[in-house]
């Protein structure tokens, strides 16, 4: 990956972002060294369990830069992106159901159990073609793609913006999740798709499996980062960001505001969606809560944790917060909700730019500390 | 059989009818009348004897087929203490001892008495066993209730004995029937003992058909579902002209249920609305004025349930007396609560996130789960009892709707509250502060207007009226720590729909959006409704991008 | 078929069951208890006759499939000598989020029992050790937190779950790392995995025996099948729909309403269910709806008047938890189906309330059927490793079945080959205190059935664990065991 250095990649390449594209590479080098040749009895043998949980954060955290991009590069807060990732997971889901074929409970060659044992006699339409591993991928990207087109195009049309923007978002979700409840839609209603067998003729509780999808998750990761850092260093992201901080005077300046809105509001959403169907065969259930609402919050609460407009704060945030709860749900399983609710409310006091913020603002003080001297102090934004 | 004979028939009958109308009336007059001096005369002695034992063994069996036979016989025994055993075996305080084969019961204060006699007796309840009841020994304890009671001197207990005698269509109470209502005064109880009657008749293959088909008339003249079950049994099992007649006579009370339905939809979604309406009125503040994304809002909601169900326990353990006007405590009280929770919450953390709105959504998401986790802490995760006042249960009839005196009470009190809010923001110099402080914070600071402190009070009064809102929901929904949840989504739903920064916009967007659901529900069931409901407000929202009032000017762009 | 074995007449002596189920090679004696059973119960509950045919069926297989593996693992307590340390127990229930109102509770019922455990001296020899995580009513937090106590805990068995959907979201990971769970709730069947029992109630041992009971005592002829939407509701309204049309019920009786989760205005669909119910012929509603909305639900049907002497509301969700955050008063009547009431009079259940009430220091904490599947479960695991001498999976999943212990109602309840128990079941009216008035109950116990009769494409499968079957869904049409659970 890193020999694939170009000098158009390198310029897009900063200290923090080389930090972090280190970090994701070398996880995707140690995760399978530890899991898969260290013995399982080393002190540093990583058990499977925590390859999934790394596998899972790597997820959350490609769906936190997605939600960056739009809300920290172009001022969308949107509080649907958990629709866009559960989207990307169903399509995922979908795939592997049909992989199971004769080996669900009832041993039906096509039909999933769910669909068995609701008497549906044939496979929906929208289940059609999901046995194909190629056109589930690309109904990964293009199913949450059409929805942010479609509601894109309405909204940003019509200047939906701001508080409107974030609520009929959360209703867009909210609608979803009701739909995907109802177990006349298909799609398994509350109890989702599970029990997944194979992915790509390979068991999914393998080791190696879940090896090989934590290393396509830090993979997607590098390369989410890459391309979002790709379209806010360029031209089309400067205008972006100029959207952000006066949409009115952008659109007069004869830019087409909602063509851009629109352009990345999908980038985005694809973007989530193949985190969501990276993150199903590792979690192994996808279920309408995905698309609950306070997904979605919790999603923007990651970028915020870690530095809105930063890419790689999101996906730190994203990996605390995540983190955080595992931890907490596991050491403190009465209390976990006070520590999490204080985080919350400390980061947002105490540092409003989140995570990378504060780090920046440390090293501009103690920059400035060592250059001042006699001099007067600077202002410490 | 062709065509030809039936109309006919149909004019023949009213003609025939008025002749033989009169000739029947005073002959089943007569009839009633003689049946009941008979029984008063010559059948009791022994008749008593025997029912007396029959009763008092039926109910000691402590098997329901034989309670509810000896329940059916009760009302005729002429057992001297009927009356109280019924109340006593509604009441769950009949006991009996089986092997002494004795039955006795005891009165509110827990006194015994031998149930044959209705002498006291010299035993201890907790040595006897309970007479066990069902549901189908309380429908026949309903029916013998309201036959013991058709001649009581209470109205309204009569009233409600013509009801039960209605639902039960007992054939046996008919002489009592008649004999209550020759001595009836009351026109409504009347009415209703007239319609029990029919409901008898009509159901009676004894009678004549001509009396039958009066019957039916009182029937349909009565007009409502209960009328309709009647005339369904009842044609279900008659033939020829009954049957014709019972059929027209249900198909016509449908049509007029039908029409009422939309009423019925009308006033549930009033209902719903001003449930949503009570939902988001503090958010109409707290986001809509203020611009604070206050996602505790729901949670402000939960404590003030929270709050009735404290003062109620408060009242249950110390106070019985109050309990049933603990409401009156609880809304003040709750709106004291969430205000100064409010008010706290705002000084420590809000205060600090002004003009940046997002940042309000993470810090109070935070204070959210804090709170709800707080809750569970102290009071338990599981549901908590709030009971009903007795002037909020029960419901009385408009026409064919059946209006719910809890959820009239609710309507009524998100109006009060919206128009309190209302006099607050725009009559009182606190209101005026505060709508100065959102409009321009400068400005206003520079007149001399403390800032902080309009803010601190404009939170806490959003908090208050949520705390307040949560009193009324307490009466319809759960009172536990995901209260709150179920709300918050809503609100902010009506909210934006109705425009932010407009009260007049969230009691439109609330009603609305209440009235459209439950006209969706019977259409596309409860799911679905909602779904189309939620899409209806996305594209709505395109279509005003502001809401359904939309605040025009410059301060729209800040 | 020599003799017909009625399933539900379970021998309700201890040491016959124990010895016939365990000490005796397994294809003669499960059936043998069956046949040495007492009175023949009348056909009271009807599917239940035709439940048993099935059964027996799926009995005579079961006897040939086991007559080859032999002998169920014998018990031999004093083989191991153990170490020190202690057992770990995980205890996988939400403790925030929407389902905590519920599972709460079951988390203070398995601290209250291993604490017991400990005080009697702890199992085999080492003191018990409860650990236990928060899964926030998450489903996928649900699969971690299963893994992170099997893999990382390293616990001997799982006692966790309420929703369908964590459990389904946790079986996966308890088969791949071949761990225990016990599941306490009632459930929609149509599962039976080798890791996973199953102590709640299946459909056939609440939903048929109360529209049984609605049937013949209430003579109910209309039927709204009232649930939410999810697979519950609509696997038992599915079953209960087969088996109402095979009773004769024409379709235009039953009106099937779904609602999504945490409805809570209830108005329109009382309306219709008071308009269904005045066709002039007895009505019932059967209620299938989920946790939060049945609080409103009931609050609605006070409101309106619905009274149970009009049209009676028998739930399968509704138990004293529930009831005790409403005021019963306007619902006397309305009844519920469980395999476990509080107001139950015998020794056992009440010294199990007083226990509970002293280790939650409330005099007013209420019990339930979930908490006493726990406790069925709790102590059958117990016997279980006492049996096996270890707490090795395999072991103790061999050990498991033909355990009987006492359940609270006063009877014993056993460990069957498909990992289902049995039990009695017991209709309930509710009364004015918030508790249940037992109306009428089961003679004798009910063996869950994993596997519908009563829907196409479970009807043909059986689920038997015992070697060398083991197999949790064996089609008996095609002799094949199935694919996925093995």
């Amino acid at each position: 990956m890193m020999e694939t250095r170009k000098p158009l990649l390198l310029s897009l390449i900063d200290t923090r972002g080389g930090i972090f594209l280190g970090l994701v590479a070398a996880a995707t080098l140690l995760v399978p060294v530890l899991a898969l040749m260290v013995p399982a009895n080393s002190a540093f043998a990583l058990p499977p369990y925590l390859v999934a949980l790394f596998g899972k954060y790597v997820c959350y955290a490609l769906l936190s830069i997605a939600l960056d991009l739009v809300w920290g590069y172009c001022g969308i807060l949107s509080l649907g992106h958990g629709a866009f990732f559960a989207l990307g997971g169903y399509a995922m889901g979908m795939y592997l159901m049909r992989q199971i074929g004769t080996r669900g409970v009832y041993a039906h060659p096509e039909l999933p159990d769910f669909m068995v044992f609701l008497n549906m006699k044939e496979l929906p339409i929208t289940w059609w073609g999901f046995q194909s591993f190629p056109y589930a991928m690309l109904m990964v990207l293009l199913i949450p793609g059409l929805l942010a087109f479609v509601f894109g195009f309405l909204a940003f049309r019509s200047r939906v913006t701001g508080v409107y923007l974030s609520i009929i978002t959360q209703a867009m979700t909210y609608a979803l999740l009701l739909a995907f409840f109802r177990n006349d839609m298909g799609f398994g209603g509350n109890n989702g798709l599970t029990d997944f067998k194979d992915i790509l003729g390979f068991n999914v509780q393998a080791k190696e499996t879940r090896v090989a999808l934590f290393v396509a998750s830090t993979l997607a990761l590098g390369a989410g980062y890459l391309i979002a850092r790709a379209v806010t260093q360029s031209k089309f992201g400067k205008v972006v960001i100029a959207i952000r901080d006066a949409e009115s005077r952008t659109r007069f300046l004869g830019y087409r505001v909602e063509t851009y809105k629109l352009c990345v509001f999908v980038l985005s959403a694809m973007m989530a969606g193949v985190a969501g169907a990276l993150y199903v065969p590792q979690v192994g259930i996808i279920n309408p809560g995905e698309f609950a609402p306070a997904n979605s919050i919790e999603a923007v609460i990651w970028v915020a944790v870690g530095g809105r407009g930063t890419l790689v704060g999101a996906a730190l945030g994203a990996i605390i917060v995540n983190w955080g709860k595992t931890f907490f749900t596991g050491a403190l399983p009465e209390y976990w909700l006070f520590a999490l609710g204080a985080l919350f409310v400390i980061v947002t006091l105490f540092l409003p730019k989140g995570v990378i913020g504060a780090l920046d603002q440390f090293k501009a003080r103690r920059q400035a500390a060592k250059n001042s001297g006699a001099a007067a102090p600077t202002a410490a934004e | 059989m062709t065509s030809i004979p039936r109309p006919a028939r149909a004019c023949a009958i009213p003609l025939a009818g008025q002749a033989a109308k009169r000739l029947i009336e005073t002959l089943s007059f007569a009839a009633a009348a003689l049946s009941l001096v008979m029984l008063a005369l010559f059948a009791t002695p022994q008749a008593r004897a025997q029912g007396e034992s029959s009763v008092i063994i039926g109910l000691i069996s402590d098997k329901f087929p034989d309670t509810e036979r000896a329940l059916n016989e009760l009302p005729a025994s002429g057992l001297p203490t009927a009356p109280q055993i019924v109340e006593a075996l509604a009441a769950n305080r009949l006991y009996f001892n089986g092997p002494a084969r004795k039955l006795y019961f005891a009165d509110e204060a827990g006194k015994m008495f031998d149930a044959a006699t209705g002498e006291p007796a010299d035993v201890m309840a907790s040595a006897l066993k309970k007479v066990r009841i069902n549901n189908a020994v309380r429908r026949s304890l309903d029916a013998a209730r309201g036959a013991l009671t058709l001649m009581s001197p209470d109205p309204d207990k009569r009233k409600a004995a013509a009801d039960s005698v209605f639902k039960s269509r007992d054939a046996t109470a008919l002489p009592l029937l008649e004999a209550a209502l020759a001595k009836e005064t009351l026109a409504s109880t009347r009415k209703i003992l007239e319609e029990a009657r029919a409901a008898i008749i009509a159901g009676d293959s004894g009678a004549s058909d001509v009396q039958r088909l009066e019957a039916i008339e009182i029937l349909k003249s009565r007009g409502d579902q209960d009328a309709v079950s009647v005339l369904t049994t009842i044609a279900s099992w008659s033939e020829g002209r009954v049957k014709a007649a019972a059929d027209s006579a249900s198909s016509v009370i449908q049509a007029k249920l039908a029409l009422w339905r939309n009423v019925q939809n009308i006033w549930y979604g009033l209902s719903l609305g001003s449930v949503l309406l009570l939902a988001a009125i503090g958010l109409a503040i707290t986001f809509g004025v203020m611009g604070i994304i206050n996602m505790a809002h729901g949670e402000m909601v939960m404590l003030g349930a929270y709050t009735t169900f404290a003062v109620q326990e408060w009242a249950r353990t110390s106070h019985p007396g109050l309990l049933n006007y603990s409401l009156f405590i609880a809304i003040p009280l709750a709106f004291l609560v969430t205000a100064a929770v409010g008010i706290l919450i705002e000084r420590v953390v809000i205060r600090f996130l002004y003009g940046r709105p997002l940042e309000t959504l993470l810090a109070t998401f935070g204070i959210s789960l804090i709170l709800q986790q707080a809750v569970r802490t102290i009071f338990g995760a599981n549901n908590r009892e709030v009971s009903a006042p007795s002037f909020m249960a029960g419901s009385f009839d408009f026409g064919s709707l059946q209006i719910g005196y809890g959820r009239m009470w609710i309507i009524v009190f998100a109006l009060a509250v919206f128009f309190a809010l209302q006099f607050v923001l725009r009559a009182t110099s606190f209101g005026l502060r505060m709508r100065a402080v959102t409009q321009n914070r400068r400005m206003a600071s520079s007149m001399g207007i403390d800032t902080n402190r309009i803010d601190a009070l404009a939170f806490g009064l959003g908090s208050g009226i949520a705390g307040m809102a949560g009193v009324a929901l307490s009466q319809i929904d759960n009172v536990s720590p995901n209260l709150g949840q179920s709300y918050i989504i809503d609100s902010f739903m009506v909210v934006v729909f109705g425009g932010v920064g407009n009260l007049w916009g969230t009691l439109l967007g609330a009603l609305t959006l209440g009235v459209a659901n439950k006209f969706l529900e019977p259409i596309a069931g409860a799911v679905l409704g909602k779904i189309l409901l939620l899409v209806f407000i996305i594209l709505f929202i395109q279509k005003r991008p502001r809401g359904l009032f939309a605040l025009k000017g410059r301060a729209v762009e800040a | 078929m020599p003799n017909r074995p009625h399933l539900w007449n379970w021998p309700t002596n201890p040491i016959s069951t124990l010895w016939h189920a365990c000490c005796t090679p397994l294809g003669t004696s499960l059936a043998d208890g069956l046949q040495h059973t007492g009175p023949v119960l009348p056909v009271q509950p009807g599917n239940i006759l035709e439940d048993a045919m099935s059964l027996t069926r799926r009995f005579m297989l079961r006897t040939a499939g086991a007559a080859l593996g032999g002998a169920l693992a014998f018990a031999s307590p004093a083989a191991f000598a153990q170490g020190a340390g202690t057992i770990k127990v995980g205890i996988l229930h939400s403790l925030s989020g929407t389902m905590a109102i519920s599972e709460t509770t079951l988390k203070d019922v398995m601290l209250m029992l291993i604490e017991e455990q400990n005080k009697k001296g702890g199992l085999l020899g080492k003191k018990l050790e409860p650990v236990v995580v928060d899964p926030a009513s998450n489903w996928p937090l649900f699969a971690e937190k299963a893994r992170e106590l099997i893999s990382k805990d390293k616990v001997s068995a799982t006692f966790g779950c309420w929703t369908s959907v964590s459990r389904k979201s946790v079986l996966p990971v308890f088969e791949e790392l071949n761990s225990i769970l016990f599941y306490p709730v009632q459930y929609e069947g149509e599962e039976s995995s080798k890791n996973i029992f199953y102590t709640g109630a299946a459909p056939n041992q609440q939903a048929i025996p109360a529209v049984d009971y609605l049937m013949e005592n209430e003579k109910v002829q209309r039927w709204v099948l009232a649930g939410t939407d999810y697979v519950y509701p609509r696997t038992t309204n599915k079953i209960l729909e087969a088996y109402l049309k095979s009773k004769g019920v024409k379709p235009e009786d039953i009106m099937i309403n779904y609602t999504p989760f945490g409805h809570s205005d209830w108005q329109t669909i009382v309306a219709d269910i008071k308009k269904f119910g005045s066709a002039g012929k007895k009505t019932a509603v059967v209620s299938t709806i989920n946790g939060d909305a049945n609080v409103p639900f009931y609050k609605e049907l006070g409101n309106a008047g619905v009274k149970a002497t009009d049209i009676p509301v028998v739930a399968f969700s509704v138990g004293e938890e529930e009831l005790a955050g409403i005021d019963t008063k306007p619902l006397i009547g309305h009844l519920a189906a469980w395999n476990y009431f509080q107001s139950v009079e015998n020794a056992d259940n009440k010294a199990f309330i007083a226990k509970w009430r002293a280790f939650t220091k409330n005099e007013k904490r209420v019990t339930n059927d979930p908490m006493e599947a726990h406790v069925i479960g709790f102590n059958m695991w117990v016997k279980a490793v006492e049996k096996a001498g270890t707490t090795d999976t395999d072991a103790v999943l061999d050990a498991m079945i033909g355990v009987a212990v006492p359940n609270l109602t006063g009877g014993y309840s056993t460990m069957m080959p498909n990992h289902h128990i049995t039990k009695p079941v017991l209709i309930g009216e509710v009364q004015g205190d918030g508790q249940f008035n037992t109306v009428w109950q089961t003679s004798g116990l009910v063996v869950g059935d994993e596997w519908s009769d009563y829907l196409e494409g479970s009807k043909d499968l059986i689920s038997d664990w015992r070697k060398p079957l083991s197999c949790g869904n064996f089609n008996v049409k095609t002799g094949k065991c199935g694919g996925a659970s093995k």
